[in-house]
Order: C-alpha cells, then sequence, then structure tokens
C-alpha cells in the first residue's frame, strides 16, 4: 500500500513556492535562508514530534536538463519538498506539526501558495493533504519498529553489552541476580531523548603504558 | 588476459621483495630542474622493475611521489588536475574521512609529515645492511650532486629476526604478510584463496584494473586516472602509514583478559586477528595452531566464512575477517572484489620477546604500505567502513579489535558456541594498540611515466 509499511508512514508533500518577481528577495531565497538556520541534530524541532524517524526539507528549483537526447522539461512553479517518515497516523501527525512546532512550520510554509496557517487545524491538514503525493518508496531502514521501540532497543543493546563485558566469567548465582538487577534497572530507566542516545562518554585517552 | 609490461612496472607494485632491511627515504624535492634532474640520476642507477630475476639483486630501487612532489615537478596543470581528488588532497586531508582523529590526528604526526615536507618516496629493499647503506648512501649523494632534493626523515625498516633468521613477525607476535591479491598478468599463477570467488566456488585472479591503471577493473572499465594515458599506464596509488604499535598494552590487556577468557590467552589472540599467532588461520583450525597449514601455500589462504556465518570459528569483527571479509557478506564474495588492496610493509624498531620488559614509547611498529588503483574505493573504503566501524560485518560501532583508533572505549565481540572452551566473550575497554604517526598518498609512476616526468614532456593535448 502507498504511504505505510506497517506502522511507519511515509510522508512527501510538495508545496508550490510563491513567486513574486516585485520583491526584492525571492520566497525561494528567504525559505532557503530559512532552513539554513534549523538544526539537523537533536535540537531539530521535529525532535519534539517524538514519533518522527527522519524528516526532510529541501527547495526544489526545477529539473535539471542535462543535455540531448533528454528532452528539456520545466516545473510551472518551485517546491518545498517535505518528506518524512513517522509512527501512527497521518492525522494525528500533521495535528502535531500543528500544535508543537507551529512557528516552525508557519516559518517553512509560509512562503508557499495556499498555506492557510496552523491556527485552524483543520485548514492546515486539508492544506497539506491537497500538496501530497503518494509515497510508494521509502526509507524503511527500521523494519516496522517504532522510534520507541528502537531506542529502547539501542539502549537494552548498549547495556546489555555493557553487563556483559563487566560480568562475564561470575558464578551462576551471582551472575543471575546481577541479570535480575540489570533487568529491573532496564524496566525503569527512562526512554533515551529522540535523536539518538546520548553519544558514549569519552574518556580521555587512555595514556599507554610509559 | 591482459598481459602487462613487466619492464615497464615497478617491482615493487607487482610482488613483495621479501629482503629483511629496508629504508624509507622521505625526500623534500628542492627546484624543479635539479630535481629532475635527481630523477634521471636514479634511472640511470636503475629503478627495480617486475622483471624476473635470474639472480636476486642486493638492493632494489623504487620511487613515488605525493602530489605535492609532482607539483613541483612541475607536472602540466592540465595532468595534475586529473589526478584523483583524495590523491590530490593527501591523506592528512582525509583524517576526518579516515577516523585519523584523537592520538591518530595530523597533529600528533613525526614533524615531516606535520609539516607537509615529504614530496617523495625512495624505497631501498637489501639482503644486507651493508648493501643498504651503499644503496642509500648513493641516492643521498646523487640528491646533493644535483641539489634536487634532500631527505625529510629516513625511516629504517627492518624484519624481526628470531634465532637469527628473518622472520614474518611483527611486533604482536602475529606471523603477517599471508598472501596478497592474485591479479591478472602478475607473475604467478592464482593461490587458492588470495584472488576472487567464482559462482563455483573456485578461486581466480582479479582484474588487472584493480591493482595498475591503465588496464580494464572488475567493472569493465578504466580506473581514473590521470591524463595523458602514457602518465597513467602500468603506474599505481600507494598509502604509506606509520603504525606505531603500543605492545606494552597490547600485552597487558591480553593477558588481562586471556585471564578470564575460558580458551586461554593464545586463543583470545587468535579471536582478535583470525589467525593463531604462528599464522594458522583459525577458520580451518579453531582449536589449535597447525604449523602444516602455515607452511602450505595451498591452504593457508585458502578459506571462506560460509560455513561459519554466526563467527563461531571466526568472530565476525575479527582483524582478516573485516579487512577481507571474502565471502562473509554473502553474494559469492563479490561484494568485496573492488575492495581489495596489495600490502606490502615491513616491521621498525626492536623485537621485544613475549614477558621481557617493554615500553609503548620505544620506536616500533610496522611501516604498512598498500597498492590499489583507486585509493579512494580500495584502501580508504576499508579503513572507514571495515576497520573503523562494524555495520557491514553486523557489529554496530565496534571497530577493529587490533589497529582501529578505540581511544580507551573500544569492544569487541568474540561470538561462541556451547563449547566452555570457546565461549561468547566481551572484549571491552579497548585503547589504541597501534597509532598513526604519519603518512600520504602517492603515485607509483611506471618507467616510461618516470622517464616523462625528469624530462619534462609530459604532454596532456
Amino acid at each position: 500500500m502507498s504511504n505505510t509499511n506497517g506502522q511507519i508512514y511515509g510522508l512527501t508533500i510538495l508545496s508550490p513556492i510563491v513567486q513574486d518577481h516585485v520583491l526584492d528577495i525571492s520566497h525561494a531565497i528567504e525559505l532557503r535562508q530559512y532552513l539554513a538556520t534549523l538544526p539537523q541534530d537533536h535540537t531539530s524541532p521535529f525532535s519534539i514530534l517524538d514519533s518522527t524517524h527522519m524528516a526532510r526539507l529541501v527547495v526544489m528549483d526545477d529539473v535539471v536538463y542535462v543535455g540531448a537526447p533528454a528532452c528539456e522539461e520545466h516545473l510551472k512553479s518551485r517546491y518545498l519538498v517535505f518528506e518524512t517518515n513517522f509512527d501512527g497516523d497521518l492525522d494525528t501527525y500533521l495535528s502535531r506539526m500543528a500544535a508543537e512546532i507551529g512557528d516552525v512550520v508557519d516559518s517553512v510554509w509560509k512562503h508557499c501558495v495556499g498555506y492557510p496557517g496552523v491556527t485552524d487545524t483543520g485548514a492546515f491538514i486539508a492544506y497539506m493533504k491537497r500538496c501530497q503525493i503518494d509515497t510508494t518508496f521509502f526509507f524503511a531502514d527500521v523494519n516496522d519498529h517504532t522510534v520507541k521501540e528502537n531506542l529502547k532497543a539501542l539502549q537494552v543493546q548498549s547495556a546489555l553489552a555493557h553487563f556483559i563485558a563487566h560480568h562475564q566469567g561470575l558464578p551462576p548465582a551471582e551472575l543471575q541476580r546481577a541479570f535480575g538487577q540489570l533487568l529491573c534497572s532496564l524496566d525503569k530507566a527512562p526512554l533515551p531523548p529522540p535523536g539518538g542516545l546520548p553519544s558514549e562518554k569519552t574518556p580521555a585517552e587512555d595514556r599507554p603504558h610509559e | 588476459m591482459s598481459s602487462i609490461d613487466v619492464s615497464d612496472i615497478q617491482g615493487f607494485a607487482l610482488k613483495g621483495y621479501n629482503f629483511p632491511y629496508a629504508r624509507y627515504l622521505l625526500m623534500e624535492l628542492l627546484q624543479p630542474e635539479p630535481a629532475r634532474t635527481f630523477i634521471t640520476g636514479l634511472l640511470a642507477s636503475k629503478i627495480t622493475t617486475g622483471e624476473r630475476w635470474d639472480e636476486k639483486p642486493l638492493t632494489t630501487l623504487n620511487v613515488a611521489f605525493t602530489f605535492n612532489g609532482l607539483l613541483k615537478l612541475e607536472l602540466p596543470m592540465a595532468s595534475l588536475i586529473s589526478f584523483p581528488l583524495e590523491f590530490q588532497q593527501g591523506m592528512k586531508a582525509r583524517s576526518e574521512i579516515l577516523y585519523d582523529t584523537g592520538r591518530n590526528a595530523p597533529q600528533h604526526w613525526e614533524a615531516a609529515w606535520r609539516e607537509n615536507r615529504v614530496d617523495m618516496w625512495v624505497a631501498v629493499n637489501a639482503n644486507t645492511p651493508e648493501a643498504l647503506e651503499d644503496r642509500c648512501a648513493e641516492v643521498e649523494a646523487l640528491a646533493n650532486a644535483t641539489g634536487g632534493a634532500r631527505v625529510a626523515q629516513s625511516q629504517p625498516a627492518c624484519a624481526i629476526f628470531i634465532d637469527g633468521k628473518a622472520s614474518p613477525k611483527e611486533h604482536f607476535g602475529y606471523t603477517d604478510g599471508f598472501g596478497n591479491p592474485d591479479f591478472q598478468g602478475a607473475e604467478r599463477g592464482c593461490v587458492p584463496g588470495q584472488g576472487k570467488l567464482t559462482a563455483e566456488g573456485n578461486w581466480e585472479a582479479l582484474a588487472t584494473g584493480e591493482f595498475l591503471l591503465g588496464y580494464a577493473d572488475e567493472a569493465g572499465e578504466l580506473p581514473v586516472a590521470p591524463i595523458p594515458h602514457l602518465l597513467a599506464r602500468n603506474g599505481t596509488f600507494m598509502v604509506y602509514r606509520k603504525l606505531h604499535q603500543n605492545v606494552a598494552s597490547f600485552r597487558a590487556y591480553l593477558n588481562e583478559k586471556g585471564a578470564t577468557y575460558p580458551g586461554g590467552k593464545e586463543k583470545l589472540a587468535s579471536k582478535f586477528v583470525g589467525r593463531w599467532r604462528d599464522g594458522t588461520p583459525i577458520e580451518l583450525s579453531p582449536d589449535r595452531p597447525q604449523p602444516s597449514l602455515v607452511n602450505d601455500p595451498d591452504r593457508h589462504t585458502n578459506f571462506t566464512y560460509a560455513d561459519d556465518p554466526r563467527g563461531e570459528r571466526c568472530p565476525l569483527g575479527a582483524h582478516i575477517r573485516r579487512a577481507n571479509p571474502r565471502d562473509a557478506f554473502g553474494f559469492n564474495g563479490q561484494l568485496v572484489n573492488r575492495r581489495r588492496i596489495m600490502r606490502r610493509g615491513l616491521t621498525y624498531g626492536d623485537y621485544v620477546p613475549d614477558g621481557e620488559p617493554v615500553s609503548d614509547t620505544d620506536e616500533r611498529g610496522v611501516i604498512f604500505m598498500a597498492l590499489n588503483a583507486s585509493l579512494f574505493r580500495q584502501f580508504e573504503f576499508i579503513q572507514q567502513q571495515w576497520i573503523e566501524y562494524g555495520n557491514d560485518s553486523h557489529q554496530g560501532n565496534d571497530k577493529d579489535p587490533l589497529i582501529a583508533n578505540h581511544g580507551g572505549h573500544g569492544k569487541f565481540v568474540v561470538q561462541g558456541t556451547m563449547d566452555p572452551l570457546n565461549p561468547p566473550f566481551v572484549c571491552a575497554g579497548l585503547p589504541n594498540f597501534v597509532e598513526l604517526r604519519g603518512g600520504d598518498y602517492f603515485f607509483v609512476p611506471s618507467l616510461t611515466a618516470l622517464q616523462m616526468i625528469a624530462a619534462g614532456s609530459i604532454d596532456p593535448r
């Protein structure tokens, strides 16, 4: 089925960018300048939408003519391309975009034709769906696991590796007790924040044996 | 099958000479005209080619240039800009890509590399220390007489002698230098395990263009090479890395972990590399070293990983399984045929037998040199993806246990079985057993190209 792969949704939106030849700076340029200021790490606004696997915003000027024998074609407009993969259904995600990162959404889509703003969530959702094109094939590296499941799995993997390294070779009873404690602490451990596990501590590099 | 003109190819690019002594004169070129005269002089004193020896010579002589060297030799701009980008940039500029960071970062390299003073690599291999001394003195006298070059660093190298005999050991105690990829046109026939796997599971030689410029490669294309064709053909690219070995750290780590690993210290050492320290491949003999295997060229590199997908014999992250995964990634090994390198290397520094006092700070290690048609596609890929990362071998962020840049927090998983002497085991807190002290990317020209460089007659039009 297009747009979905199990519980993961692949959204592609193409919003035409306003063309106003009277302006000193075009909307496309202003939009690019704004996008360049958005952080791409764990402080990205999309990390607030914690069901997001990945999101990408791109300004597409035109299709590039690569020379004969290709035929020369052009788009009617410049487009903002928005790609995102997330968990759950489309309406929930779009509502969250409006509610939780509305200022960013406004700053981006205000350059696009017909953008109604986020105040009227229904109008915003309808607009986004009008700009949606079917996504038939998208990056699905997570094999139908949600962001939360992935973060938990990474947390468990890292804790388990640490556990083995520090407990291997213990007598069975002691090992079992320690393993029970590990399971307990993992159960209680808060989920790592979106945007990745806190990077492994980098201790001062070991000094060689002098 | 490509036929290659061995008399036009530097011997170093075709075969390992198997001499116990070497010196790498890392030279700074001075003015262009005297530098070209210096090269003319070297040509007159006979650069060693790939021609078959009726009698082994006392010494060999080979040369290669960094991009800076070629700039100083005033190659035409049209030729210079046609070299692959990574060669133009040099290894220092590629340090982030290669994870040559932290203690391995260029600011910690030896002065000649740090200060970009190495334009040319002049390698002398010899059978005796006296012959080495004489030939190096000849080269240096020529450099002085022509005023074309001076030695920025003189790097000695010498095989480790055990019981008075040159051995293939390196400082961690492993037997090194098993085999190199076979390619079409090279002197010897195909040795089982050293070329590429066919669909039927046989071994055959790789395409010449994986190792020499001007010939078709495994994709049936000509490797990216400088213009004109005569400058490139029969040449190749070389990476030179001075790898310092922290022998004390290695032994301390192995003693510590080996004491708790149920298979024992030597077995753990074998899991690191994929070979017992005598060289026996653990894929073939997981429980004990077998000297008869080591000494049999038809068997010592003749193995695959298809029957060991879970790393129960050779761990998925072991050094030789990473550096040359053979068929480990499926598809009859076709995924690795374009990622092969020819290794040349020699140890430097005094060997300290196991159990004797040793220090990390002693000058000791290996001069690692590898030849390939594309530094980017071959050496750099292996270094970045297979040595400094573990995804392809399903080892996550884990790196090569032996040679990677771990910074004190590396991890190596030894896969195992229900056998109490072969249990799963995790080595954590890996330090850097090996540290990079400098190096660069070099172009190894053919004899024809060298003559043209010396004559200043390269014409890219």
